[in-house]
């Protein structure tokens, strides 16, 4: 069950309309490394995770992603919301305008609609804690580029708060898989698939 | 810098603490009890409690948090502490300070919840219609402006 609380978890606020960087930052609500993929991605590996360790921390970083992603569009949302007849047709915004007018839409700045081809939910722990370091990594990467191409302050202030919370994204999981690699105690922690197999393997 | 052979690891080696991490399995280290903290409002400033796990990107430039010292501002960070230290404790489950700390912050954004939400309207729905109207509609919401009330 999920509650609604009527705030963001960091403020947004934007004064100046700009469409061609709401066109790239829109990446981060729908694009691959976005922030809907990511809540999608944990929130559905939990359900194969053996240790309540992991249940915890999918569910808890899955749920932090969802303010993320409410972040972005705020984010997004205000950049648009001011558009004149001359900027929807000189600020590089012309194509999304088309399709989606101000709304926010779940799209890669490439103009891919959000895919859940770009997240995996592989039903091991380890397979899926380790694609979770790289999700981290690759969402903090974005963000760096978001502040290289940026140079509103308003924007970057929000953006570097959500790529911090990548980094610590990324300890947090390394620290579920240290944690359930202890809990294997195997010498091969291949032998099985610790999400699948616990209890049915012969030892 | 010569002569110094790269650390590594063998056959059955990877049983931290020590030398050596396994063979094929990825590593981070746990982060220590205890570790340096940031209080609630400078942690939502940089968007991690932990100074051990602030790592900027040389872009970034200097911000200043839109953010003061409103009652949403407050609850914002001390919200954000709590949701940084429940992290935590999912991997540190017997860090007793660390636990303590959370249920100190737990605290503390109750009250701060009611002081906001009495000057400002409900956070959540279940605390709308006290005032017998249903407030729960009243703009602005979250995204219209600076994450909640004006």
């Amino acid at each position: 069950m999920f509650v609604y609380e009527k705030r963001l978890q960091y403020p947004v606020k934007i004064k100046n309309t700009n469409p061609k960087l709401a066109s790239l930052i829109i990446s981060q609500y729908g694009g691959p490394d976005g922030e809907l993929g990511a809540s999608l991605r944990y929130l559905s590996q939990r359900y194969s995770m053996p240790y309540p360790e992991l249940k915890g921390l999918l569910t808890d970083i899955g749920v932090e992603e969802l303010g993320h992603l409410e972040m972005i569009g705020a984010i997004v949302h205000q950049l648009t919301r001011d558009l004149t007849e001359e900027q929807i047709r000189t600020a590089g915004f012309d194509a999304y305008f088309v399709d989606h007018t101000a709304g926010v839409y779940p799209t890669a700045a490439s103009g891919s609609p959000w895919n859940a081809a770009g997240m995996a939910v592989k039903g091991d722990l380890i397979a899926d804690l380790t694609e979770d370091l790289a999700a981290e990594q690759k969402a903090r990467v974005t963000y760096d580029n978001i502040l290289r191409l940026s140079d509103d302050p308003d924007v970057n202030d929000v953006i570097k708060f959500l790529r911090a919370r990548e980094i610590v994204h990324f300890q947090r999981f390394g620290e579920g898989l240290r944690l359930a690699k202890d809990k294997l105690g195997e010498k091969n922690i291949y032998y099985m698939n610790p999400s699948f197999d616990k209890g049915k393997v012969e030892k | 810098m010569e002569n110094v052979k790269p650390s590594c690891c063998g056959t059955l080696e990877g049983s931290l603490p020590g030398q050596c991490a396994s063979l094929v399995f990825p590593y981070v280290p746990m982060q220590c009890q205890g570790s340096e903290r940031f209080e609630p409002k400078d942690g939502l400033a940089v968007g991690t409690l932990f100074p051990g796990l602030r790592l900027p990107f040389f872009r970034e430039m200097q911000t200043k948090m839109g953010c003061d010292d409103t009652a949403l501002c407050e609850l914002m960070a001390l919200s954000f502490a709590i949701t940084e230290l429940g992290l935590y404790l999912d991997t540190h489950k017997d860090d007793k300070e660390a636990l303590e700390l959370y249920r100190q912050y737990v605290a503390m954004a109750k009250d701060g919840r009611q002081r906001y939400e009495k000057a400002n309207g409900p956070l959540r729905q279940t605390a709308a219609g006290s005032t017998g109207t249903w407030n729960w509609l009243d703009n602005p919401w979250p995204w219209e402006n600076e994450g909640g009330r004006r």
